[in-house]
C-alpha cells in the first residue's frame, strides 16, 4: 500500500493556474460518464478533480489522464454544478507542465504576467543585441555590416549570413529539444511511479514506442470527442502542418529559403502555405476566444493569448519581411528580419519548453504511457478479488 | 354545491389537493369560498397518481373523497374550466376577473351519462394519461373527474353532430362562448401547484425523443389499475419491461438545465414506483441511479430501506447519457462512484427520468405577486408565516410556494387557510352575517 501526503495548498494553487471552480464540484460523475474518451482504466475528469479537491498532488503527478483530454467542453456544458470540469483539466495541465519542468521557470511564467512578459522582452533584447554587439566588436554581422551595396539592395548575405543564422537555428533547436526531452523523461518517471508494483518489461516499453509517433503526428484520439470535433481537429492539424513546414524551411532548408533581394525561389510557395494556415487559424482561434461562444473558448489564461498572439505576429512579420525583400527595400527588410526573430525566438524559448507548446510532446507521451500500462496489465495474471479470496480462506 | 355569487370571503386559485384543503378548511370555519380550477376537473396531479408514499395508499381512493367533499360543500362554489384573468386589490379585499371557458354544453343539464363520448368518432391522445391512451373529442376528463360533466375539445371536434343526436338531455351547445365573471373576495389563496420539467430539457437523456424514456407521471398512469394499458408495458412496442432504470435528479439539482434546487419528491416517488414494479412484474430488475437519496419525511427512510430490501437496486452515480440501441432498448452511461469510478454502459428495456417539479403557474399580468428566482412564489416570512406572499391578503399553499410532497402541501394549505381566516376576521370582511 502506497502512502501519499495530502497537499492542502493544492486547491489554491490550481486556482492560480486558472481552475477557480474546484469548490463547486460535488463529485456526481456526470463529466466522466459523458466524456467519450473516458473508458477502461483511464477515467477523467472527476477522478482528477477529486485529486485536486483532496490535495493529492502526488497522485496527480502520476496521472497521464489530463493529457488525454482535448477540451471539447461537453463535460462543462452538462455539469450540474457549473464546475467547469474542462477548465479544471486545462488548469491541471498547466500545473503539470510547471511540475514536469525542473528549472521552476515554467511555474513563474504561468503564475506571473510580469515574468512571462519580462522573459519574452529580455529574450527579444538578446536577439536585438546579436545584431548590434558583434558589429561593435568588428565582426561582419548585423547592422554594422550594412555597407553601401547593402544599403542600395537587400544583401542578407552581409546583414545576416545564412551560414551563421543556420548554425544559430540548430543551436536553438538543440537546446529546446534537450529541455523538452528532460521534461518528458521526468513525466515518464512520474507516471511510471504511479504504476506501482506493475511489472513493465522492456519489450513493452519498446513495443509501444510507435504510439508516440502515431499520436504525435495525427492526434487521432481527439476525433473520439463529442463536440464539433472534426472541424477543430482539422484546423489544428492544418496549423501543425503550417508550423512544421515553417520549421523545416528555417531549420533544415534555410540555405534555400533565405534569398537575396528580388530573388524568388520555389521554397517560398511552402512558406506561403505555412503563413496562410498560421495567420488564418490563429485569427479564427482569437476570434473564438473573444466571442466566448464555444465552451472551450470561454476561459482564456494569459498563456493562451500569448501563444496565439506571438504565433500570429511571427507569421505576420515573416510575410512582411518576404514582401519587402521581393520589393528590394533594404532597410525595411533588415528591420523586419530582426523584428521577426525578436518575436519568434523568445516565443520558442518561452513557449516550447516552459509553456503551452510543450503539449506537442506531453500528449503523445501520455498516449504512449497509457498504452504501456494497458499492455503491461494485460500480461499480469488476473488478480482474485479480495472478498472472494477471504471467502476461500474461510472455507 | 353553492350557487355562483358576486361576493365571496376567499378565492382559492387551483383545485389540486392543496387548493381543496384550503377551501375545505375555510368552508368548515363558515367562510364562503370560491374554488377556481383551470382544467375541467378538480383533483390536480394527485388524482392521477397510482399510490402514494410511504403508506402505499391508493392515491385516487384518498383523493376522491376530498374532491367530492369540496364539490358538495354548502359554502364552497366550484368553478372548473375557469381561468383567473385579473386580481386587483380593492380596499382590504380584491376584485377578480374570471374567464369561464365553454364546455360547449349546458353544465346544469349534463348528467355525465357518457353517451356523447361513446358516439364521438374522433380520437385524441389523452392528457390525463400523458398521451399514452386516447380520449374522444367530447369526453369526461377521467373516471374520477369532478364534476362528472363532459367537455368538448373544440380544437379536435369535426362538428359531425353525433354527440348532439345521442345526448338524452340535449345539452350540447356548439355556439357557446366564453363568459367573463367579476367577483369581489376578501382574501386570495394561491395553490397553483406544479408542472413537471419538460422531458426534452436534458438533451443527453433523450426524453421526448426516445419513446421508452418515460415521464414519471406517465409511469404513475401505467401502474394505475385504471391506467391506459391496464398493466405495465413499455410504450414503444408494448413489451413487458424486464429491466428498468430510474435516473434521479434528471430534472433537479442541475444548473446546466436551469433547475438548481432539489425537487424533494423524486427520490421517494421513484423508490415507490420501483418497489411497486417489483410487485407488478415477475422477475423484473429495477435499478435506481442516484446522487444522494433524500428520504427525509416521516417513515421515508424506512421506506427506502424496505425498497432496497425488497430488491430495488440502488447505484450511486449521475447518469450522463441515454442512447437508443436496436429494438428500442436503451443504453445508460454512468460512472459507478462506488466501484472505483468505473464507467459503465448498461442496457435497459425502459428508463424513467425522475423529472423535477417546476411552478405550474406564473402570476405575471394577473396578480402583482413576486416570484423567486426559481419561479415559485416568494414567501418573505418563510420561517414563521410560510404562507405569506408579497401582497397582504394573498396567501400561498402547496407546491406553488416550492417543491413539496402531499403531506407537506396539505399542512401548508391548512396554514394558508388559517392565515386567510385571520386576515378576514382582522379586516372585518363580511360576505353575509355569520351565525355566531
Amino acid at each position: 500500500m502506497q502512502h501519499y501526503r495530502v497537499d492542502p495548498t493544492l486547491g489554491n494553487e490550481i486556482a492560480a493556474f486558472g481552475g477557480q471552480t474546484l469548490g463547486r464540484c460535488f463529485s456526481c460523475g456526470n463529466c466522466t460518464a459523458v466524456c467519450g474518451l473516458s473508458k477502461g482504466d483511464t477515467v477523467f475528469p472527476r477522478k482528477i478533480i477529486r485529486y485536486l479537491q483532496v490535495g493529492l498532488s502526488d497522485r496527480l503527478l502520476e496521472s497521464p489522464e489530463p493529457w488525454l483530454c482535448y477540451y471539447c467542453g461537453t463535460c462543462s456544458s452538462t455539469c450540474p454544478r457549473n464546475a467547469e470540469p474542462g477548465e479544471l483539466m486545462m488548469a491541471t495541465r498547466r500545473w503539470l507542465v510547471s511540475r514536469y519542468d525542473w528549472t521552476g521557470l515554467s511555474r513563474r511564467l504561468y503564475l506571473s504576467e510580469a515574468w512571462e512578459l519580462g522573459l519574452l522582452a529580455m529574450m527579444a533584447l538578446v536577439v536585438l543585441a546579436l545584431f548590434v554587439v558583434p558589429g561593435w566588436l568588428g565582426l561582419p554581422f548585423g547592422f554594422k555590416a550594412i555597407d553601401a551595396s547593402a544599403a542600395a539592395h537587400v544583401r542578407l548575405d552581409l546583414f545576416a549570413p545564412t551560414r551563421i543564422v543556420h548554425s544559430g537555428d540548430w543551436t536553438l533547436a538543440g537546446l529546446l529539444v534537450l529541455l523538452l526531452g528532460i521534461n518528458a523523461v521526468r513525466m515518464v518517471a512520474f507516471v511510471r511511479k504511479g504504476m506501482g508494483q506493475l511489472k513493465v518489461p522492456l519489450s513493452v516499453w519498446a513495443g509501444k514506442a510507435y504510439e508516440i509517433a502515431v499520436h504525435g503526428a495525427t492526434q487521432k484520439r481527439w476525433l473520439q470527442c463529442d463536440n464539433d470535433t472534426l472541424v477543430r481537429w482539422l484546423l489544428h492539424f492544418l496549423l501543425v502542418t503550417g508550423y512544421v513546414t515553417m520549421l523545416l524551411l528555417v531549420v533544415v532548408f534555410l540555405p534555400w529559403f533565405q534569398r537575396e533581394h528580388a530573388d524568388f525561389h520555389f521554397t517560398a510557395i511552402f512558406g506561403y502555405y505555412g503563413t496562410v494556415t498560421i495567420l488564418g487559424i490563429t485569427l479564427l482561434a482569437m476570434r473564438g476566444r473573444l466571442r466566448k461562444r464555444e465552451q472551450y473558448y470561454r476561459f482564456s489564461h494569459v498563456s493562451d493569448w500569448m501563444f496565439l498572439v506571438l504565433l500570429f505576429l511571427t507569421a505576420l512579420s515573416g510575410i512582411l519581411l518576404h514582401i519587402f525583400r521581393l520589393l528590394d527595400m533594404p532597410w525595411p527588410t533588415y528591420v523586419l528580419y530582426v523584428a521577426h526573430l525578436m518575436i519568434a525566438v523568445p516565443m520558442l524559448i518561452v513557449e516550447v519548453p516552459f509553456g503551452k507548446w510543450n503539449h506537442l510532446v506531453f500528449r503523445p507521451v501520455a498516449q504512449y504511457l497509457v498504452a504501456v500500462r494497458e499492455a503491461a496489465q494485460a500480461r499480469q495474471p488476473v488478480p482474485v478479488p479480495a472478498t472472494r479470496r477471504a471467502h476461500a480462506v474461510a472455507r | 354545491m353553492a350557487e355562483m355569487r358576486d361576493r365571496y370571503d376567499a378565492m382559492v386559485i387551483g383545485g389540486g389537493i392543496a387548493g381543496m384543503q384550503a377551501a375545505l378548511d375555510l368552508g368548515e370555519q363558515g367562510f364562503e369560498v370560491l374554488l377556481v380550477e383551470r382544467t375541467p376537473s378538480i383533483g390536480g396531479v394527485m388524482v392521477g397518481l397510482n399510490k402514494v408514499f410511504p403508506t402505499l395508499d391508493c392515491s385516487s381512493c384518498i383523493c376522491t373523497p376530498r374532491m367530492a367533499e369540496s364539490a358538495h360543500h354548502p359554502r364552497i362554489r366550484l368553478q372548473t374550466y375557469t381561468e383567473v384573468r385579473q386580481v386587483e386589490p380593492v380596499g382590504t379585499g380584491f376584485r377578480a376577473e374570471l374567464e369561464c371557458k365553454p364546455r360547449y354544453l349546458n353544465e346544469d343539464t349534463c348528467i355525465g351519462c357518457d353517451e356523447c363520448e361513446l358516439a364521438c368518432p374522433v380520437e385524441v391522445p389523452h392528457e390525463f394519461d400523458y398521451g399514452l391512451g386516447a380520449r374522444r373529442a367530447i369526453y369526461i376528463p377521467h373516471g374520477n373527474a369532478i364534476p362528472q360533466k363532459a367537455v368538448l375539445d373544440v380544437e379536435h371536434c369535426i362538428f359531425c353532430g353525433k354527440c348532439e343526436k345521442v345526448c338524452p338531455t340535449t345539452c350540447i351547445d356548439f355556439a357557446a362562448e366564453p363568459r367573463t365573471v367579476h367577483v369581489d373576495v376578501g382574501a386570495v389563496i394561491v395553490a397553483t401547484g406544479l408542472d413537471i420539467l419538460p422531458m426534452g430539457r436534458k438533451v443527453e437523456y433523450g426524453g421526448g425523443r426516445l419513446p421508452n424514456v418515460m415521464n414519471p407521471l406517465a409511469m404513475e398512469r401505467i401502474q394505475s389499475s385504471n391506467g391506459p394499458y391496464g398493466r405495465v408495458l413499455r410504450p414503444a412496442d408494448g413489451k413487458i419491461p424486464k429491466s428498468i432504470a430510474y435516473i434521479q435528479c434528471a430534472g433537479s439539482r442541475d444548473r446546466s438545465i436551469g433547475v438548481p434546487y432539489c425537487s424533494r419528491v423524486c427520490c421517494m416517488y421513484a423508490l415507490k414506483q420501483a418497489l411497486l414494479l417489483t410487485h407488478y412484474i415477475h422477475g423484473v430488475e429495477v435499478t435506481l441511479y442516484y446522487m444522494d437519496i433524500r428520504a427525509f419525511g416521516k417513515g421515508y427512510e424506512q421506506f427506502y430501506r424496505r425498497a432496497v430490501r425488497e430488491g430495488v437496486r440502488v447505484v450511486k452515480g449521475k447518469v450522463a447519457r441515454v442512447t437508443e440501441a436496436d429494438n428500442f432498448d436503451l443504453i445508460l452511461r454512468v460512472e459507478l462512484l462506488d466501484e472505483g469510478g468505473r464507467v459503465d454502459e448498461h442496457r435497459y428495456d425502459l428508463v424513467v427520468l425522475s423529472q423535477g417539479l417546476i411552478p405550474g403557474w406564473h402570476p405575471e399580468g394577473v396578480i402583482d405577486l413576486d416570484v423567486a428566482d426559481d419561479g415559485f412564489f416568494e414567501t418573505p416570512e418563510i420561517k414563521l408565516n410560510p404562507s405569506f406572499t408579497t401582497m397582504s391578503g394573498v396567501f400561498v399553499g402547496g407546491v406553488a410556494a416550492g417543491p413539496k410532497d402531499i403531506p407537506d402541501a396539505i399542512v401548508e394549505a391548512g396554514e394558508a387557510a388559517m392565515a386567510a381566516a385571520n386576515y378576514l376576521t382582522r379586516t372585518r370582511w363580511r360576505t353575509r352575517t355569520h351565525a355566531a
